[in-house]
């Protein structure tokens, strides 16, 4: 397919957002914010912030989704949606009767405040197996764990460290630079 | 009583085993449910009708205080003080009629009870399961104080104290307490306590939960003991009345029976009680200075107190009304419990619907307009209009309502038909429209039914278990 390996996509783990752990969703976005900032502006910007523990390995991922997921209403009112859902309702249905709540609900610049200080752990994705890849692996190896799993990103891993983060839309860059080659070679 | 109590294990272990994908271990609650000395205490006793079949087999079971009458088989089985009431099962020669099925029925259809525990437990009406039309089945089921198990055949499954399913093939499952559900058929499903859900897919889908903190002065249901609560208070209150009944064997009738009623003599009849034409009064219904306008009728575990029902009312199995002055064609649904007070009656107007398992406690007079649908709990006006609808409103429902606790989906005029429906279809098989001739339903079939009693071993191993008994014209 592609001379590409993942190390030469990759985003080096220092380049990357991260936080420790025990820090606050407001924390993280400061730091996605930052990262951003002192990233190339040239290239896709970051989505996800890594966590740390105290001895800097990744202990999770915590995307924009699982900031966005952080205001949503938790306990009884998601409890109440399952419920719904478990006893027949139509997908739209929990959804119109979400969307009415909603509205009913605290504003938004409200429930930013609350889940600002609310802990990353909480709302981090660990991750899972086939979310690790070496380095060294070529791109089409990185190309099968990112849709057989539906990620966005890998953690690319050197021996039992992990060095950086592969992301989707770095792989895809380079896909769609392969695929203009093989076109510009054929005509 | 080594037998007994091996049984009861067996019940508990096959339950549990059927229960594990929902991590659900019933035997806490089951342990402590009936004392099993208990189980020598009482006779069981069955009715022998021209109208019904007489086909009775029990083996190896314990049927204390338990009544049958149609045709029915248990095995491996502890009944306690239970209803199994085979009169509206199918005949030989029937038609079930399913979607654009018409399947012939090729051999009276029986209710049969197998390794299950049943406790204080209504099971009537007949399988609706076109799977299995002619055997109406209680498997690996244990059910609690006055549950129904209503034309719904089940398997692996625990019913919680005052429960009801009906009309529901019901596999591995949970329905937790004063739950009713009917939905057709379900499996896998742990239903928590007070939830009252109606469907039939692609036409309905109707909901309500009754908040737990206003559920447990009512009924609450906890591990290793008895459920408690002014339900189980009310009736322990009348238990005395009910001993008299049946500790009695030839019993006066308290009160005018017209020749076209049916008033059961296991039935409690207190004083200034009118009983009308056409009227049903089952066994173990409880009656005080109540008024049965024509057509009426009080299931099993009834109780009408100081109340009146101009005509055609149903109350269905369990349902309670008490100091409540009820119109025409109401229909009172499973376990609704109705009290009004002395001076703070409650007033029910025409055609009005009380969906099962409905709960109205008031203290100032209310007054329910006719032609309402209403759920829920209901202890004043403002309790009333958020669990209340105009059926001509309901019926304009086409897409989804949320209305305080209760969700509903789908077309409401299906919902309201349905229930008209099917309050029609129970008026007409109780008897309530006989005109002489036709129309004869249980009001009049039940009149000349005789009772016969039988008894357990009450010492050595096998204490407490009824000898295996077949009962055959």
């Amino acid at each position: 397919m592609s001379d590409f390996c993942v190390k030469e996509l990759m985003v080096p783990l220092s380049e990357y957002a991260t936080v420790p752990e025990g820090s606050t969703l407001f924390d993280a976005v400061l730091a996605l914010e930052k990262a951003q900032e002192e990233f190339d502006h040239t290239k896709y910007r970051h989505r996800a912030v890594l966590i740390l523990d105290k001895s800097d390995q990744v202990i999770g991922k915590l995307s924009q989704l699982d900031v966005l997921n952080a205001l949503e209403p938790k306990d009884r009112d998601l409890g109440e949606f399952n419920e719904l859902r478990q006893y027949g309702f139509s997908s739209k249905f929990v959804r119109n009767v979400r969307k009415q709540r909603r509205l009913q609900e605290t504003p938004l610049r409200d429930i930013c405040s609350k889940a600002a200080k609310l802990k990353v752990e909480d709302f981090m994705q660990a991750p899972s197996e086939g979310e690790f890849i070496d380095q060294e692996a070529s791109l089409e190896i990185a190309v099968l764990q990112l849709v057989m799993g539906h990620h966005f990103s890998l953690l690319v891993t050197h021996g039992k460290k992990i060095v950086g983060i592969l992301r989707l839309t770095d792989v895809f860059a380079a896909v769609f630079h392969t695929m203009k080659e093989c076109e510009s070679n054929l005509s | 009583m080594k037998e007994l109590e091996k049984q009861l294990d067996r019940i508990m272990q096959r339950i549990n085993i059927d229960l594990r994908e929902l991590d659900c271990d019933v035997s806490p609650f089951i342990k402590n449910l009936v004392p099993l000395n208990q189980m020598v205490k009482f006779y069981a006793f069955y009715g022998i009708t021209p109208h019904h079949p007489l086909d009775f087999v029990f083996r190896h079971s314990s049927l204390a205080g338990s009544y049958f009458l149609g045709k029915i088989r248990t095995r491996n089985s502890i009944l306690y003080k239970s209803d199994i009431r085979g009169d509206e099962l199918k005949h030989r020669g029937d038609v079930f009629r399913y979607q654009n099925f018409e399947i012939p029925i090729n051999r009276d259809e029986g209710i049969d009870i197998e390794d299950s525990f049943l406790v204080k437990t209504l099971v009537h009406n007949f399988s609706h399961d076109p799977e299995t039309l002619e055997k109406f089945f209680i498997r690996d089921t244990v059910s609690s104080h006055y549950a129904n198990i209503h034309g719904s055949p089940t398997d692996g499954c625990f019913l919680g104290p005052f429960a009801t399913i009906d009309l529901t093939t019901m596999r591995d499952c949970v329905i937790g307490t004063f739950s009713y559900v009917q939905a057709g058929e379900i499996s896998h499903l742990n239903v928590g306590s007070g939830t009252v859900w109606v469907r039939d897919p692609g036409e309905f889908n109707f909901l309500y939960r009754h908040p737990l903190s206003n559920l447990t002065p009512y009924i609450n249901f906890g591990v290793g003991m008895p459920p408690q609560g002014l339900f189980i208070d009310f009736v322990e209150d009348r238990k005395a009345d009910f001993q008299r009944v049946f500790d009695v064997v030839k019993l006066d009738t308290p009160v005018l029976v017209p020749h076209n009623a049916s008033l059961d003599r296991y039935a409690v009849i207190k004083p200034k009680t009118r009983i009308c034409e056409n009227v049903l009064v089952a066994q173990r219904a409880y009656l005080q200075n109540a008024w049965l306008g024509i057509g009426a009728n009080a299931q099993e575990n009834c109780y009408i107190i100081n109340s009146r029902l101009e005509g055609y009312n149903v109350t269905a199995h369990g349902a309670k009304i008490i100091e409540a002055d009820l119109g025409k064609n109401i229909f009172v649904g499973f376990n609704s419990f109705l009290q009004g007070r002395s001076k703070s009656r409650l007033a029910i107007g025409d055609e009005c619907i009380i969906m099962p398992h409905t709960i109205i406690d008031i203290r100032k007079p209310l007054t329910i307009p006719p032609g309402h649908l209403v759920w829920g709990l209901i202890t004043d006006s403002a309790d009333l209009n958020l669990n209340s609808m105009a059926l001509k409103n309901f019926s304009k429902i086409d897409g989804g309502l949320v209305h305080g606790n209760m969700s509903f989906e789908g077309h409401g005029a299906s919902f309201v038909s349905a229930f008209r429906d099917r309050i029609h279809h129970i008026l007409e098989a109780n008897g309530a429209f006989f005109n002489g001739t036709d129309n004869r339903g249980h009001a009049q079939k039940n009149q000349n039914i005789s009772f016969n009693t039988i008894q357990p071993y009450t010492d050595g191993e096998l204490k407490g278990l009824f000898p295996t008994i077949i009962i055959q014209p």
